[in-house]
């Protein structure tokens, strides 16, 4: 009887196993007879939102009903996984045509993976400059250009307007051409803005820092190359000479804005330290959202994120001036590519082209919340603004595109991520408290960057 | 037929043994209690967090009643309700403007052109009770629950049948036999789990691509068919308390090894075998890792895959990580509570006679 | 007596080897076809540069020698060691004692049994957001709780002194899977030696001591040698909880998430699988020093003699 039990039991294991491979199978039928399958993989950066998730199918739709040839489909990985399963379908030999989109910093964390667009380029003969300059810069690249720009990311100051009014200052000015807006107009501004539970700021000598209850700044959702490349060092957000054999993370200017910045978190006390960021991811909070910071500095990708049901008035403003007296506003910018070892690449450029192209630019940029690369679609976009966030001074965004810092914060350098890892673990030594000197993190830092690089060299060319 | 005989005696007995016996289940239970109170703070947490909106969970500290402020329309923007005392009077005003030294603006909704500075800690701000359920149905709908759901179960349960299947037959193998070698073929097992899987993804992605069973469930359900170092080893732990004798008895009635195997120990270890299947269970049905890697098109994803899409890049949902979480915990709970029976019945006897 | 060869019945030995070699034979198979291939390759792989989009390059020992000057790679050691040896033996006697707890028959076990297993049962994603949050210092919940007893609490998470104090806690919560096979353990104790040593007038603590933990042994040589590779391998939790990082200041760097980065994110895959194979040569190396060490102390009542 048992034996019998046993049988039946390995048969429908067997058939259970034959219908989960059909079923598995079935649903993945190649490309319709000549349609050629063209597979977008997004997780790099945004994307991945269920909401975004439905935008961007609709959008499938929208092409595959207008092209006879070419058929996309989104491949939709979660963020958290995105380096494993790119690396692995590399491997595998089923690279997706498109890639994106991609960051600055993902284009450089898998560089070396990317073909080169000139070509393409060239042989349509396409017409950049309705592209603004620095965003095809920025996918510009010694030995290649790894796509067509798609939207930018300018970054400004996003402040409290309740918490300002309550504090009786001014709005931090509009103007993009007053000087007095500098680090130091910022710092004292933040202090005023820095409240303890007995409603002192900073400012104030009977100040309690070990029971604030709201911060005057805050800019903790960037690493070391983005926090300081606005201090206008010669190489601004790139911790490497151009030929990228020397590091320079020790520079004078970075040192002064690290300082600035220790010095914020631990003797003015107007930036909250790792322990008021702990938690916040875990909560899906963001550092504006609640409320308790007067001034967020961050990117354009933040209004999708942050501005919503905000009980508070909110508005923008631009970055201050820095000691140099330059005003630096890092950037961010997207972009497609096309890994190398895809097939069908040429059919790849054809939907690269399309998603870039002035009549579907503006849509595509409202579902991943950057601002369009084309100047002649602006007007166009404004007026999305307008409806989506009400209430803003959207001259700070388009702006603020002209101060970007070049060379990019994210931009590629050779052994890019472990740099990146480098750098950032001095930023958490600070934020941390655990080394408040900044002249001391970074030399240290540099030290390990230049070793990074002795190594990479040593290997290289 | 109560016993009038020596009630001195019986009562003697009960405060002798069953006083003591009293004593350590209350102690017990008391202490079950206390530990499961602790325990269970971080599950209220998730419950407290799966409904409540955006805006509160920005709430600090959070909660774990979720909490929201009364708002009233004033020129189109909804301000916050306090309540307030204005000249010796208690009434209920709004907060349309904060002004410097503490202080604010605040308005009768009933008459908003006149503004009444006063100081805000002074003021009682007005909250009530808000649970948001609909976050239940959103998430479970964002992240296509039903399809997601069938994929997970075909995996788990497949997965369990197989790993049951092989597994019982090579701990059966390991722990009841001698051959040369076996030491150390069973050193080996366990050595493929030492090996950290990062290294070995990418050449084993690569071996199922060329498979063809990249985006199928398959990756996921065969392999458990040939038995995994876990259960194999916890298996053989379980067999090898279970006493030869019994062995000897079955074959010198002229049973099989199968046979042995089939009606002396897998019987005595039911509650081994109930456990394992668990943990599969258990494992399977959380389990991102693996599925993320062979698992494409979101049709095809299983629950734990499913959950991820809500931890993006800039928008962590937490509200409905839980609130999916929370329905993710039902069926291995269910499945527990039932297998309970199995892990009550334990080992009588030794079944060894003399 | 027909000597001659052909078709002789075989050894009593020999026939038992064969049905041992059948009955593993699942997974001899299993390790032939899905594993055996990706461990060799990867083995391969520690020899080489490789950096997953070019063919690796052979290098020999170059890995090996470079893995031995890395501050990092011995300070990934270091927390992975550090973190093993305060989960391990806590997570271990914490298990065990809820085990004996959850083994009495009072009313309402079952209950019991289910509440401590819950936490083992939720999602990983949800649990490290769920403890993120509780241990947040300033607006958590861990901390507000300790202050209304006057304790000032550190910055768990983000504190480069505790965060490994913060996981050893969370992973306490989560240990209910232990539990489950410590109590199936329990319950496959017979009861009739408990019978016999209440006759022989064995207190309870003496019950304990020389029929439940020796009975128990089995259950609890197998927590200790997978507790022993899951602690070295620990990954996931922290790999959500400080966004790959492993910070503060470095202080989460655990070993394999230090071979994570340099596989997936520093594209050193040859670099990973040196540090993969030498994680596997200490893990190996203990796990044997347990195995010799259990003849001493762990008891089987169906143990085969003389292999």
């Amino acid at each position: 009887m048992k034996n019998k039990l046993f049988k039946m039991f390995a048969l429908f294991a067997m058939a259970s196993m034959i219908l989960a491979a059909c079923g598995g199978g079935a649903a993945t039928p190649a490309a319709s007879a000549e349609k050629v399958k063209v597979v977008i993989f997004v997780g790099m950066g945004t994307g991945t939102d269920p909401d975004q998730v439905d935008a961007q199918n609709k959008l499938a739709e929208k092409f595959n009903t207008t092209h006879d040839n070419i058929e996309i489909e989104f491949l939709i990985v979660p963020h958290e996984e995105y380096a494993t399963r790119y690396l692995a379908m590399l491997s595998g030999g089923n690279a997706p045509q498109l890639v994106g989109p991609n960051g600055v910093s993902t284009v450089a964390e898998f560089f070396d993976t990317w073909e080169d667009v000139t070509s393409y380029i060239k042989a349509d003969n396409l017409d950049l400059s309705d592209f603004y300059g620095p965003a095809v810069e920025l996918n510009t690249y010694p030995d290649k250009n790894t796509g067509l720009p798609l939207g930018l990311y300018p970054s400004y100051l996003y402040y409290n307007k309740d918490l300002f009014d309550a504090a009786g200052l001014d709005y931090p000015t509009h103007d993009f051409d007053d000087k007095s807006w500098t680090m130091d107009k910022l710092r004292e501004v933040a202090m005023k803005l820095t409240l303890d539970k007995n409603g002192r700021n900073a400012t104030d000598p009977d100040f309690d820092p070990a029971n604030i209850v709201q911060y005057g700044y805050d800019d903790s959702w960037d690493g070391m190359r983005g926090t300081l490349a606005d201090w206008g060092a010669e190489n601004v957000g790139r911790p490497t000479t151009a030929d990228y054999k020397t590091a320079v993370a020790d520079s004078p200017e970075w040192i002064q804005g690290l300082q600035w910045l220790s010095d914020g978190i631990w003797q003015d006390h107007f930036i909250g330290g790792a322990d008021v960021q702990a938690g916040r991811d875990s909560a899906g909070v963001d550092p504006f959202g609640p409320g308790t910071t007067g001034m967020f500095y961050s990117h354009t990708w933040f209004l999708a994120e942050g501005l919503h049901d905000l009980s508070f008035a909110a508005d923008i403003a631009p970055f201050p001036y820095n000691p140099k007296g330059n005003r630096i506003a890092r950037i961010d910018a997207d972009n497609f590519t096309i890994p190398k070892d895809a097939q069908h690449k040429q059919e790849a450029w054809e939907v690269m082209k399309w998603l870039t192209s002035p009549e579907v630019i503006v849509d595509v940029c409202r579902i991943y919340g950057c601002i369009p690369a084309r100047k002649s679609v602006q007007a166009a976009f404004l007026e999305q603004l307008k409806t989506d966030y009400p209430g803003i001074d959207y001259d700070v965004i388009f702006k603020s595109i002209d101060y970007l810092d070049k060379p990019n914060n994210e931009e590629w350098i050779p052994e890019w991520g472990k740099i990146e890892d480098a750098l950032n673990n001095g930023l958490s030594l600070v934020y941390s408290g655990t080394e408040k000197d900044a002249k001391k993190v970074l030399t240290d830092a540099n030290a390990e960057v230049q070793k990074i690089l002795d190594e990479y060299w040593a290997t290289h060319k | 037929m109560t016993s009038f005989k020596n009630p001195k005696a019986d009562q003697s007995r009960f405060t002798g043994i069953q006083a003591q016996s009293l004593l350590l289940k209350s102690v017990t239970t008391f202490i079950l209690a206390a530990g499961a109170a602790i325990i269970m703070i971080p599950f209220l947490y998730l419950l407290s967090t799966s409904v409540k909106d955006r805006d509160q969970l920005r709430q600090s500290p959070p909660p774990l009643i979720p909490m929201a402020a009364d708002t009233v329309n004033i020129n189109g923007q909804a301000e916050p309700l306090y309540h307030v005392t204005v000249n010796g009077q208690a009434r209920d005003m709004a907060l349309i403007k904060f002004r410097p030294g503490g202080k604010a603006l605040f308005v009768d909704p009933a008459n908003p052109d006149q503004t009444f500075e006063l100081v805000i800690a002074d003021q009682v701000p007005i909250k009530h009770v808000e649970i948001h359920f609909e976050n239940y149905p959103k998430a479970l709908q964002q992240m296509k629950f039903n399809k997601l759901l069938l994929n997970t179960l075909l995996v788990t349960f497949l997965g369990m049948v197989g790993m049951l299947f092989s597994c019982s037959l090579v701990a059966y193998g390991f722990s009841r036999f001698r051959a040369p070698w076996l030491n150390v073929l069973f050193i080996l097992l366990l050595s493929t789990i030492m090996l950290p899987s990062q290294v070995r993804l990418i050449p084993t992605y690569v071996f199922f691509n060329k498979l063809g069973w990249v985006d199928t469930l398959l990756p996921l359900i065969v392999p458990q068919f040939f038995a995994n170092a876990y259960d194999v080893f916890l298996l053989r732990q379980f067999f090898m308390t279970i006493p030869l004798e019994l062995d000897d008895a079955a074959k010198i009635d002229g049973a099989s090894p199968l046979q042995t195997l089939m009606y002396i120990i897998i019987p005595q270890a039911r509650p081994a075998l109930v456990s394992v299947a668990i943990f599969h269970f258990l494992y399977a049905w959380n389990d991102f890792y693996e599925p993320l890697i062979y698992l494409h098109s979101p049709d095809h994803w299983t629950l734990a895959v499913g959950l991820q899409t809500f931890n993006a890049l800039y928008a962590v949902n937490t509200n409905y990580i839980m609130a999916a979480s929370a329905v993710m915990i039902l069926p291995p709970i269910i499945l527990y509570f039932l297998a309970q029976k199995v892990f009550t019945q334990g080992v009588v006897f030794t079944g060894i006679k003399g | 007596m027909n000597f001659s060869s052909g078709k002789r019945t075989l050894s009593l030995a020999r026939r038992e080897a064969l049905w041992a070699y059948a009955f593993i034979a699942p997974w001899t198979i299993g390790f032939l076809i899905f594993t055996i291939g990706p461990m060799l390759a990867s083995l391969f792989f520690s020899f080489t540069d490789y950096n997953i989009i070019d063919s690796p390059r052979w290098i020999g020992i170059t890995n090996y020698v470079n893995l031995f000057h890395d501050d990092l790679f011995w300070h990934a050691l270091g927390v992975t060691f550090k973190f093993a040896v305060i989960a391990l033996p806590l997570g271990m006697v914490f298990s065990y004692t809820i085990a004996v707890l959850l083994n009495s028959k009072i009313k309402g076990i079952n209950i019991w049994r289910t509440l401590y297993f819950l936490p083992s049962v939720i999602a990983g994603v949800a649990v490290a957001l769920l403890w993120g949050r509780i241990f947040d210092p300033k607006f958590g919940i861990l901390n507000p709780f300790l202050e209304k007893f006057g304790i000032q609490g550190p910055g768990w998470l983000s504190d480069p002194q505790w965060a490994i104090t913060a996981l050893v806690i969370m992973s306490l919560w989560g240990g209910g899977g232990n539990v489950i096979i410590y109590l199936a353990g329990l319950q496959g104790v017979p009861t009739d030696l408990y019978d016999a040593a209440k006759v022989d007038g064995a207190t309870g603590w003496q019950r304990f001591r020389y029929v439940t933990l020796p009975m128990t042994t089995p259950v609890i040589f197998y927590n200790l040698v997978l507790g022993l590779i899951g602690t070295f391998q620990y990954f996931t939790e922290v790999y959500v909880l400080t966004n790959g990082a492993g910070g503060p200041a470095r202080s989460t760097l655990f070993y394999n998430l230090y071979l994570y980065q340099n596989a997936f994110k520093y594209f050193h895959m040859g670099y990973a699988s040196t540090m993969a194979w030498v994680l596997f040569i200490i893990v190996l190396g203990l796990t044997l020093l347990i195995f010799r060490s259990s003849e001493l102390w762990v008891y089987y009542e169906g143990q085969i003699k003389g292999k």
